[in-house]
C-alpha cells in the first residue's frame, strides 16, 4: 500500500502540474488582471496600476459593451431555438430510415467544413445583396417587391442577417449529437410502442425525447460555450471596424486588447480580462441551469 | 521490473522537463522567457523552409525581421526580394518571417516582452510609434551616417518624426494617403474640368453627375466614419475632433453642421442607394469599380484593389476633401502616412538592420514594391509612379497638415460601431441631422 501511494504521487504530479500551468494558473492571473489596468496584455506586473471594480463598473457604464452583451444573448437564445429545433427535427428525419441518410447527413452537415471565411463572402456579397442577391431576385420572381427591396445588411436587418447565415452552418454539427443520441436508443422501445399503438409523434414525445436529456445538455452547453467566443462571424460582417448589430463581447474584448479597427486607440487588458470573467461566470450558470433543469440521472436505457 | 524502471524514469523525466519549462514562474515576464526561444526556433526553422534559409537566430551575426505582410501579397514579394540580395550581397543570412495583419498586431507585443530576438519590424506608422514606442531604437544617427534623407520623402520623414515624440524611429515605406478617388470618364461625361475644392463645388459637381444618371459618392461600412471625421476635421481641425470624439462633446456646433451636411447631401440623393447597407468591399467592388458611382472617400490602395475589377480602361483621378465654408482646415490635410520599418531597441545587429532598410526602402526595390503593389515610391528619386496612382501625385505633394486615421474620428473605440452605424443611417436617409446628434448622445450615456 505504502509503494502504491508513492506510485499514485508520482503517477498524479505531472499531469496536477500542466493542470495547474495550463489551467489553473492563467485563470488566476485572469482574474487577477480584471482588477488593474494594463496596456499591453504582457506588461509586467510591475506596471499593473490597481483599480478595484473599476473595470467592471465602465463595462456595466459602456453602452457599446451593454450593447454586445444584448446581441451575445440574442445569439445565444434565439439562435439557440433556431439551431436545436432545426437539429432535433433532421436528426429525427435522418434517422426514421429514409433512404440516402449518408447522403443528406453530409449535406447537412455540409456547411461546417467549408471556411467561414468563404460562407460569409457568400452571404454577405451574393445572397443579400441589394443589386443581383439571391433574396432579391427570389422575392422579385415571386412579385413580392416590398421584400426585395429590403436592404437586408442595413442596421436593421444586419442582426437577423447574420444570425441566420450563422444558424445555417451551425445546424449540421448539432444535428450529428442528437442524431448519434437518437441512435443509442434501442429499437426495442419502439417496436414496444408501434405495437402498443403509439403514433409517430407520441413515440418521438414520450420516448426521444426523455431519453435525449443527457444529449440536450450536451448540446446547449456546446452552443453556450461557441455562443459566448462568437467572434470570426462578427468580424466578417464588419470588416475593420465593430458594428453595433454585430458586435460581441469577445469583439469587444479583442478592440480592448489589441485595438479597434485601423486607430490606434486606448487599449486596458485588464477590461479585457474583466470580459473574460464575465463570459465564464455567464456559461458557468448555463451550465449549472442546466444541470438541474434537465436532469437524466433517472434514467437507465 | 524491467517495466516499472522504465515508467519510473519517464515519469521523472516528464516531471524534470516540466519543472525546467516553468521555472521560477513568479511573473508573467520570467514564466514567458524561458518559452520563448524555443517558440522563436520553431518559427523560425518553419519560417525558414518557406523562405531564406537562414542562420540560427540570435547570434549577432543574423537578422530577424517581422513584417506585416504575407508572403503571398505583392509587397511580401518585393520585400523578399530586397532581402534576397541583401544576403546575396553581404553575406548576412535574414531570418524574414511573414506575420500578417493579424499576426504581427497580436504577436509583436508578447514576443518583444518575452525577449524573442526580432531585430527588425514593420507595420503602420501611428501603431509602430504609438502602441510600440517604447521597443524603439533611435534611428537618428543611424539615418545620418547613411545619408538617408538625401533621398527620402521630407514630408513623411517630418511624420516619422511627429509621432516618434520629436526623433526619428521608423522608416516610412509604400507611404498612402486618403482622399476622394474617382472616375474620371464620369467626370469627363458630366463636364467636370476642374475638382472640386469646397463643398460647395462637391455640391455643384454632384448635382452634375446625378443628373447625368450616375450615382455620385458611394462608401462602404468600414470607410464611412472618414466622412464624417474628414468633414469635422475641415471644420474645426483634428485635434478638436479628437477631443469631441473622446469626451462625448456631441453638443459642439460642428456635430449638428456635419450632420446637416451630409443629410443635404442624402436628400439631394447624392449617395449610393445601397450606402446604408453596403458591407466592405460592395461598394468599392460593386459601384465605383463597375462604373455606375463616381466618388470614394478612400486610401491610395483602392486602385489596386479594385484594378480587376475595373478594368484597363478605367482612369482613376484624385482630389483632396474640399474645405469647407468657415472651416480651419484646407484642402492640404488629410491622413496621410505610411508603413514604417523600425528597429528593435535591444537588437544588437542594428546597423546590418538599417542597411536592410535602405535596401527595401531605397532605390531599385522601392521601385519594385511601387510597382508591384501599384503603391506610392518612398524614395523621392524614384519619380515615376505607376499609371494607375499617378493621379494621387500632386495630393500627395499638397499635403502640409497629417491627419491620423479617419481624422479623428474613431479614436473612441466605445463610439466608433455608434458613429458608424448613425451616419450609416444618416447617408441612407433614414434619421435626420437632429436624429443623428440625438443617437450619439444618448450612447454616450
Amino acid at each position: 500500500m505504502k509503494r502504491n501511494k508513492g506510485m499514485i504521487i508520482l503517477f498524479l504530479t505531472p499531469a496536477v502540474f500542466m493542470f495547474s500551468v495550463i489551467f489553473l494558473y492563467p485563470i488566476i492571473r485572469t482574474v487577477v488582471m480584471s482588477f488593474f489596468r494594463i496596456d499591453g496584455i504582457t506588461d509586467p506586473v510591475s506596471r499593473w496600476q490597481f483599480t478595484g471594480l473599476a473595470n467592471f463598473t465602465k463595462l456595466a457604464n459602456t453602452s457599446l459593451f451593454r450593447i454586445s452583451m444584448w446581441n451575445l444573448f440574442r445569439i445565444w437564445f434565439i439562435g439557440g431555438l433556431i439551431v436545436m429545433s432545426l437539429a432535433l427535427l433532421f436528426a429525427v428525419i435522418i434517422t426514421s430510415g429514409i433512404r440516402f441518410k449518408s447522403f443528406f447527413r453530409a449535406v447537412i452537415y455540409l456547411p461546417n467544413i467549408v471556411s467561414a471565411v468563404a460562407l460569409a463572402t457568400m452571404w454577405l456579397q451574393y445572397v443579400y445583396s441589394p443589386k443581383f442577391g439571391l433574396l432579391k431576385t427570389v422575392f422579385t420572381n415571386l412579385g413580392l417587391t416590398s421584400l426585395a427591396k429590403i436592404q437586408w445588411l442595413d442596421n436593421n436587418h444586419k442582426f437577423g442577417a447574420l444570425l441566420l447565415a450563422y444558424c445555417f452552418g451551425m445546424v449540421g454539427y448539432h444535428m450529428l449529437i442528437f442524431a448519434s443520441g437518437i441512435e443509442r436508443i434501442s429499437t426495442d422501445y419502439y417496436e414496444a410502442a408501434t405495437l402498443d399503438g403509439a403514433n409517430k409523434f407520441n413515440q418521438f414525445r414520450y420516448i426521444t425525447v426523455p431519453l435525449l436529456k443527457g444529449v440536450f445538455k450536451t448540446n446547449i452547453t456546446m452552443w453556450s460555450v461557441t455562443s459566448v467566443g462568437f467572434f470570426v462571424w462578427s468580424q466578417l460582417f464588419s470588416t475593420v471596424t465593430a458594428d453595433t448589430q454585430t458586435i460581441t463581447p469577445m469583439v469587444y474584448m479583442y478592440m480592448q486588447i489589441f485595438g479597434a479597427g485601423n486607430s490606434i486607440t486606448e487599449r486596458n487588458s485588464g477590461l479585457g480580462a474583466a470580459i473574460g470573467v464575465l463570459l465564464s461566470i455567464c456559461v458557468v450558470a448555463v451550465f449549472w441551469l442546466c444541470n438541474h433543469l434537465l436532469k437524466d440521472d433517472d434514467l437507465e436505457f | 521490473m524491467k517495466k516499472k524502471v522504465l515508467a519510473l524514469a519517464l515519469a521523472s523525466a516528464m516531471t524534470v522537463s516540466l519543472t525546467a519549462c516553468g521555472g521560477g514562474g513568479q511573473t508573467a515576464e520570467t514564466t514567458q522567457a524561458p518559452a520563448a526561444p524555443a517558440e522563436t526556433t520553431t518559427a523560425a526553422s518553419a519560417g525558414g523552409d518557406a523562405q531564406t534559409p537562414a542562420e540560427p537566430a540570435g547570434d549577432g551575426s543574423s537578422l530577424v525581421y517581422w513584417s506585416m505582410w504575407e508572403a503571398t501579397e505583392p509587397q511580401g514579394q518585393a520585400i523578399q526580394a530586397a532581402v534576397d540580395q541583401f544576403t546575396a550581397d553581404t553575406g548576412i543570412a535574414v531570418d524574414l518571417q511573414f506575420k500578417g495583419r493579424t499576426g504581427i498586431r497580436e504577436g509583436l507585443q508578447p514576443a518583444l516582452d518575452a525577449g524573442t530576438n526580432i531585430d527588425m519590424f514593420d507595420e503602420d506608422i501611428d501603431r509602430v510609434n504609438s502602441t510600440w514606442g517604447q521597443y524603439l531604437m533611435d534611428l537618428e544617427d543611424l539615418a545620418k551616417g547613411a545619408d538617408y534623407e538625401a533621398t527620402a520623402n521630407a514630408g513623411l520623414m517630418a511624420a516619422c518624426r511627429e509621432v516618434g515624440g520629436g526623433s526619428l524611429k521608423s522608416i516610412p515605406y509604400q507611404p498612402n494617403v486618403f482622399a476622394f478617388f474617382y472616375n474620371q470618364a464620369i467626370f469627363d461625361e458630366v463636364g467636370i474640368t476642374a475638382v472640386p475644392t469646397t463643398w460647395a463645388e462637391l455640391d455643384a459637381a454632384c448635382a452634375k453627375i446625378k443628373e447625368a444618371g450616375y450615382t455620385p459618392i458611394t462608401c462602404d461600412d468600414a470607410y464611412i466614419t472618414c466622412m464624417f471625421g474628414y468633414h469635422m476635421s475641415r471644420l474645426v481641425g483634428e485635434p478638436k475632433t479628437e477631443e469631441i470624439v473622446k469626451g462625448g462633446q456631441w453638443d459642439d456646433p460642428s456635430v449638428i453642421a456635419t450632420a446637416e451636411a451630409y443629410a443635404d447631401f442624402a436628400s439631394k440623393g447624392y449617395f449610393s442607394e445601397t450606402i446604408a447597407s453596403n458591407v466592405w468591399p460592395a461598394g468599392q467592388n460593386q459601384e465605383l469599380a463597375m462604373g455606375t458611382a463616381a466618388m470614394y472617400l478612400n486610401g491610395s490602395w483602392l486602385p489596386n484593389e479594385v484594378k480587376d475589377m475595373a478594368g484597363d480602361d478605367f482612369v482613376w483621378g484624385c482630389f483632396s476633401y474640399p474645405a469647407v465654408e468657415g472651416g480651419t482646415d484646407g484642402v492640404d490635410a488629410a491622413n496621410y502616412g505610411a508603413q514604417v520599418l523600425a528597429i528593435n531597441k535591444d537588437s544588437k545587429n542594428a546597423e546590418n538592420a538599417f542597411k536592410l532598410i535602405c535596401y527595401i526602402t531605397q532605390g531599385e526595390f522601392d521601385k519594385m514594391l511601387s510597382e508591384m503593389s501599384v503603391g506610392i515610391p518612398a524614395d523621392s528619386t524614384n519619380t515615376e509612379w505607376p499609371q494607375l496612382i499617378a493621379c494621387v501625385k500632386p495630393v500627395m505633394d499638397s499635403m502640409t497638415t497629417r491627419y491620423p486615421w479617419a481624422a479623428g474620428a474613431e479614436a473612441n473605440a466605445d463610439m466608433t460601431p455608434i458613429i458608424k452605424e448613425n451616419f450609416l443611417n444618416l447617408c441612407g436617409g433614414s434619421i435626420d441631422a437632429q436624429g443623428f446628434v440625438d443617437a450619439l448622445k444618448k450612447a454616450g450615456n
